[in-house]
């Protein structure tokens, strides 16, 4: 079912292109050439995407900088290895992707996964009815309580919901480049981006002040209002 | 086409995506406009998207940007130094600079002298002078009796390091009594090889 006619709210979430592509082959070349110092430019615009992945999957700050770093790091010395059939940015996501979930393995963090990690994706999921949904404006970003709300509702979610959530909908990567960085199929993207949203949707639409209240799945002790 | 409930929300998601062909979007639409609780997936799912796709969602953490270059110098800029060396030339870099204040400092203070015995056996020269490190005297550049890389300090700071003036060239220098003029340029104060004489 491909449409390529999009409505004012579709294009709202559309997937941006990339302009700088030629750009960053050139410093790619130039780069393999010796003026190593250009690396600093062919990442800068993508310094928060990684470290935003590397969060997402470890949930933790520090760890998510001293990953994001590695993963840097780990790209310059492999540059070599970059083929440019695919985009820069999707294969630096993958070596950052790579490198959190090795730092994840070690430190065990895997043992605390959250219990929808176990269910079927590809069963229905039934959004809960309510009805006094309150927008949550975009202006509350502002607050940083809100936002650490909300990023505490995105760490409730089972790791691979997050990871196709935040490629998809917070960096705004296209679904067949969130599927290339995380190594699944289209279908797979679609099908877990479907599940969290509608489960983010639950967790957020009583609104700022029943924000949780009733369907939090984060753990006891760990509620974010607290 | 008959839509129901469970089809929007299978499909919401991609009816943000753009991924629905124009027959199905259209009854999807048409179930959405007399459907609440259906409005009300839609509404959230955009709400949702919305929020999290804002700039001001995530933020980078504070000094990620030179943290980073700092761990990548090594590799990129073909340098190496260790994260302890740094901190290591870090400490020392800030020792220099707050002893160049100390000394800034200590230059506006002259004691009182004692007594007129308690003058200085000579006048120090009003030029830079040259010291060698690990030496015992400052001189003259071109000086004979200096050997090995020297720089060039104030006189009142090779005399506040422990060096006293050399007894052949600067002899020479302080008996001219203001009319010396060293063959040097004394603003420098840049390392210069020279050759023992």
């Amino acid at each position: 079912m491909q449409n390529r006619d999009r409505s004012e709210a579709e294009v709202a979430i559309a997937p941006r292109s990339d302009p700088a592509q030629e750009h960053e082959a050139v410093l790619i070349g130039r780069i393999r050439g010796g003026e190593t110092e250009l690396f600093y430019e062919l990442i800068r615009p993508y310094e928060r995407r990684v470290f935003v992945i590397a969060f997402t999957i470890l949930r933790n700050e520090e760890d998510a900088e001293d990953t994001a770093q590695e993963a840097f790091l780990k790209a310059f010395k492999h540059l070599a290895q970059f083929r440019s059939e695919s985009r820069f940015s999707t294969w630096l996501i993958q070596v950052a992707i790579n490198e959190a979930r090795l730092r994840q393995r070690k430190s065990h963090l895997e043992i605390m996964r959250p219990i929808e990690d176990k269910e079927n994706e590809d069963g229905s999921y039934t959004p809960h009815d309510f009805t006094d949904w309150r927008e949550i404006p975009s202006e509350a970003l502002e607050r940083k309580e809100i936002r650490e709300k909300l990023v505490a509702a995105l760490a409730s979610l089972a790791q691979k919901y997050r990871e196709v959530f935040v490629l998809r909908d917070v960096e705004h990567m296209s679904i067949e480049d969130t599927a290339e960085a995380l190594g699944i199929s289209v279908g797979a993207v679609k099908t877990r981006l479907l599940r969290a949203r509608l489960m983010l949707r639950d967790l957020l639409s009583p609104g700022l002040e029943g924000i949780w209240a009733s369907h939090s799945q984060i753990p006891k002790g760990t509620k974010p209002w607290s | 086409m008959v839509v129901k409930c469970e089809d929007v929300w299978r499909e919401i998601s991609n009816y943000f995506d753009g991924d629905l062909d124009p027959a199905p979007k259209q009854a999807l639409e048409e179930h959405l406009a007399q459907c609440a609780h259906c409005q009300s997936v839609r509404d959230g799912m955009r709400n949702v998207v919305e929020l999290y796709g804002d700039k001001a969602m995530f933020h980078l953490p504070a000094r990620f940007h030179p943290r980073l270059r700092e761990r990548l110098a090594d590799q990129v800029e073909g340098r190496r130094v260790s994260r302890r060396a740094w901190l290591v030339s870090v400490g020392v870099t800030g020792a220099l600079a707050a002893s160049a204040v100390l000394a800034a400092a200590l230059d506006h203070f002259v004691p009182l002298p004692l007594s007129e015995m308690s003058q200085p056996a000579q006048r120090l020269p009003q030029h830079l002078v040259a010291i060698v490190d690990g030496g015992k005297t400052f001189h003259v550049p071109g000086c004979p009796f200096m050997h090995g890389k020297y720089h060039m300090v104030t006189p009142e700071e090779a005399v506040r390091e422990g060096y006293s003036p050399c007894t052949r060239c600067m002899y020479e220098a302080l008996r001219s009594a203001g009319n010396v003029t060293p063959d040097f340029k004394g603003e420098e104060t840049v390392s210069i090889e020279t050759e023992a004489q």
